[in-house]
């Protein structure tokens, strides 16, 4: 929870700084066009701001792609705290089962508490392993891929 | 006029970016936080473009996507998806729900408006 709580405190304040450095920027950038236009400045002068704005252009995108980190990461942590969550219940299930051993239960009837234990284990893995579907793939953030149908 | 699509995802972060991407390309936004709340909105007004993620709560993406192709106005509107999902599986279900494109997360601005273009102009 914690963790959840300080990464989207983190992605709001990220969020919120790109969004007012792109615009201060874009109001710079602006200015610059004006100036370009009414200024008499050396091609090469020109040329260089039109590589610059061009270059803000390209690490914006990658910004924005960056930002996104946070989505793909919550998703990643609630699938740790359900499987978290499952091994617990798996324990609790193991422990609830064990309580009715008794060493001086004959062999058939340990093996038939154990042969439940092992049954509610499996039960209890398929239920975690069905809601542990990975939806996150990922391994880095490149952009992923697109497909028109 | 410009163009209005409709973003759908539970994730404050990514609606963001995404509207931060599509206005600065000239198109109108509109955002919805999961899929009975894109739903409602698509409802009040029909938009060009519908771009939604899936694992969302209350309903989600493949259920919006079937509930607006059950409505006459949202028949031939393009829905494109937006998730970290990337089975074959999953795009499958989504192409069989009725989506018209798949895009996996994390996106780049400018291949999103590339393929928004190519879809809608």
């Amino acid at each position: 929870m914690q963790t959840t709580f300080l990464l989207s405190g983190a992605i709001e304040k990220l969020g919120a700084s790109f969004m007012a450095i792109h615009e201060a920027v874009t109001t710079q950038q602006l200015e610059i066009n004006a100036l370009l236009n009414v200024a008499d400045m050396p091609p090469s002068a020109k040329q260089s701001i039109r590589e610059s704005r061009e270059k803000i252009g390209v690490e914006v995108n990658a910004a924005v792609t960056g930002l996104q980190f946070q989505d793909m990461t919550s998703q990643l942590i609630v699938r740790a705290i359900n499987r978290v969550n499952g091994l617990r219940e798996s324990l609790d299930a193991l422990a609830l089962h064990g309580s009715g051993m008794n060493q001086e239960h004959e062999h058939e009837e340990i093996a038939r508490l154990l042969n439940e234990m092992s049954a509610s284990l499996s039960t209890r893995d398929d239920a975690l392993m069905g809601g542990l579907r990975k939806s996150v793939a990922q391994q880095d953030m490149d952009s992923g891929e697109i497909e028109l149908f | 006029m410009a163009k209005t699509i409709l973003a759908v995802d539970d994730s404050g972060s990514l609606r963001q970016m995404v509207a931060f991407s599509l206005k600065a390309a000239g198109y109108d936004v509109v955002s919805a936080v999961d899929g009975q709340d894109g739903l409602n909105k698509a409802k009040e007004k029909t938009v060009d473009l519908v771009l939604t993620d899936q694992n969302m709560p209350i309903m989600d993406g493949l259920t919006l996507i079937k509930n607006l192709r059950e409505l006459g106005s949202y028949r031939a509107v393009p829905i494109l998806m937006l998730t970290t999902e990337s089975s074959d599986e999953m795009k499958a279900k989504g192409k069989a729900a009725g989506a018209n494109g798949w895009l996996v997360k994390p996106f780049d601005p400018k291949r999103l408006i590339e393929v928004v273009q190519k879809v809608i102009g």
